[in-house]
């Protein structure tokens, strides 16, 4: 497979590291835990979101583990992805990352609110 | 079906990404489909995954430009040309077909081109050499009739139905009285060289191995340096004796001397009328070699046909004996004492045995529009029947096409022995005022991959004596035909 690029980090890896954050989860769980912690802003087709698991894969940000869904047969295991280390060290880092962009707007009044 | 649309769509994607997360890609849409069974929801899905799909594609294909595999690619060498490998791994089902497809437009279209430019420039069966009287192409060589139906092409001969007054005595027809001008005891060793030399030259100018040409000439001159021709002082002994040391060196049935008492025409022999009918008066007094078409105990249909009649001249006669069988549950096609015939009629009676149009590959030149069936038939219930066709080592040229082909397309099954070996036609080539020559000029390209069946004959599938060929053929079919 090709080598792809993280640098800058795609809004779709970093959402995928942020996904992970609480546990392994199999492609769609990822798809529809993204969904969720987006607000359903973004929904992951195939294309983008096996794309920003390979190359996380190649970048060691996470790892892969084969184990089965729950409530399906050890037969239909499937692929998990699990946060490595540096995974989320850098997914902690673009947070925060963000969250100084956030502070910036607020401080700009961009954004309103007095969170963070 | 949504499934299948998917698929299609994931087939877009390069290898690499379609090998390493192809099932994962499917199982999460299948997900989706699953979860999403509403209307809009399932519109939305479909929305996702266009534009998943638009903006996931060429990030795809852009990696792989960015990235070919070309670690692997030796040094490429000053002047040499290279290439980069972007696709690993073996291609894909679909690439498989368009490629096949794609291959196949093209031979048709090279087929189509070589065939339109054999009839433009020279017809096929129809020779012309600037040393030649332009006879019809004799493919059936041991005897030349000369009186058949102008242009045609024929492969064998029809037994006992040769018109006189073809001018010309094979060397199995046996010796004519010379009637004019020559007599056969009168070839001197001047005339015999200079046939040797024509003989020479028109094999080299217009066999179509010139391997095996060069190889052919040296031995005539070889023959002849050794004095084996002195003794030949007949015209039809040094033909048969010069026939004999083409076949040898070549290993080709189909070259041939022969030797005509009566001179040779210079130019394309007259076609007249009475020619035509004599020839055509002929078939139909033989009923068209058509031997026995009938129906067998079993309900098994049985045709014997002796020779592949001229179309023109028989097609009624030979669509009339297929309709005989065409209620039988099988069907068997009796070709031991088949000595050929015209290619027209050949696929003539294959057309009754296919559903649809099937190539029928004939070693002896470019395609023509007879190279295919014209199946579907209207009305026949063959297509779909077993065939088993008898053979015997008497079955001959068109008669092997046959045989062959259908082996070779699985329609048939031989029974019987192997063939005589006769793939090759030529056309004939005037060498001097008494001899002329048949040379095989052209071969089509094998579809199947192999050496035709000259001089080694069809095998068949299953072997058996040519006298036991018609009962084991019938007990085969009724086995086939036993309810399971």
């Amino acid at each position: 497979m090709p080598k792809r690029k993280l640098d800058p980090l795609p809004s779709a890896a970093f959402q995928i590291l942020v996904s992970l954050a609480d546990g392994d989860l199999h492609g769609y769980a990822i798809m529809r835990q993204v969904e969720e912690q987006t607000g359903g802003r973004l929904r992951l087709g195939p294309g983008t979101l096996y794309s920003s698991i390979q190359a996380m894969l190649e970048e060691n940000l996470i790892e892969e583990v084969l184990q089965s869904a729950e409530g399906e047969a050890l037969s239909e295991r499937r692929r998990f992805y699990r946060l490595t280390g540096a995974g989320r060290k850098l997914a902690r880092a673009e947070a925060e990352k963000l969250a100084d962009t956030l502070r910036v707007a607020r401080e700009r009044k961009i954004l309103r609110g007095d969170y963070v | 079906m949504s499934e299948k649309v998917y698929l299609f769509l994931l087939g877009l994607f390069p290898s690499q990404f379609r090998d390493a997360y192809g099932d994962e890609a499917v199982q999460l849409f299948r997900d989706r489909l699953h979860d999403e069974w509403r209307f809009f929801a399932r519109v939305r899905l479909w929305w996702d995954l266009l534009a998943d799909l638009a903006v996931s594609l060429p990030r795809e294909y852009g990696y792989l430009r960015q990235s070919p595999t070309t670690t692997s690619i030796p040094q490429r060498l000053e002047g040499t040309p290279g290439f980069y490998l972007l696709e690993g791994g073996s291609p894909r089902a679909e690439a498989l077909c368009l490629g096949t497809l794609l291959s196949a437009t093209a031979l048709m279209a090279v087929s189509f081109s070589m065939s339109w430019s054999a009839r433009t420039i020279s017809v096929p069966g129809l020779t012309l050499s600037d040393n030649t009287p332009a006879t019809k192409s004799p493919a059936g060589v041991d005897s030349i009739p000369l009186g058949l139906r102008s242009g045609a092409q024929i492969s064998g001969v029809p037994p006992n139905v040769a018109p006189e007054g073809s001018g010309l005595v094979g060397q199995n027809e046996g010796m004519r009285a010379p009637t004019t001008e020559h007599n056969d005891s009168d070839v001197d060793p001047a005339e015999r060289q200079r046939v040797i030399d024509g003989a020479v030259a028109n094999l080299k100018q217009y066999y179509f191995d010139r391997g095996v040409a060069q190889k052919t000439a040296e031995a005539l001159f070889a023959h002849e340096k050794n004095g084996d021709n002195n003794a030949a002082r007949e015209g039809t002994t040094l033909a048969a004796l010069l026939t004999t040391q083409m076949r040898d060196a070549s290993g080709d049935t189909h070259l041939v001397m022969e030797y005509s008492p009566d001179p040779l025409p210079s130019g394309p022999p007259a076609q007249t009328p009475e020619d035509e009918a004599r020839f055509r008066d002929a078939m139909l007094q033989q009923n068209c070699m058509i031997r026995k078409a009938e129906i067998l105990p079993h309900n098994l249909g049985y045709l014997k046909l002796d020779f592949f009649p001229d179309d023109s001249v028989c097609g009624s006669a030979m669509r009339k004996a297929m309709a005989t069988l065409n209620h039988a549950d099988a069907i068997i096609l009796d070709l031991r004492d088949n000595s050929g015939g015209f290619p027209d009629s050949v696929s003539l009676v294959a057309s009754y045995l296919f559903d649809h149009p099937e190539y029928m590959y004939e070693p002896r030149g470019a395609p023509t529009e007879d190279s295919w069936t014209h199946s579907p038939v209207a009305g026949s219930l063959l297509a779909d029947k077993p065939v088993y066709v008898l053979t015997s080592s008497s079955t001959w040229s068109g008669a092997e096409q046959f045989s062959y082909d259908l082996k070779m397309l699985k329609r048939a099954t031989l029974v019987g022995e192997t063939t005589r070996g006769g793939a090759h036609a030529g056309a004939f080539h005037r060498v001097d005022d008494h001899f002329g020559m048949g040379i095989p000029e052209e071969r089509s390209i094998n579809p199947y991959g192999k050496t035709d069946w000259e001089g080694v004959g069809v095998t068949p599938d299953v072997k058996v004596g040519a006298a036991k060929a018609l009962d084991t053929a019938s007990k085969m079919a009724v086995a086939k035909l036993q309810p399971k």
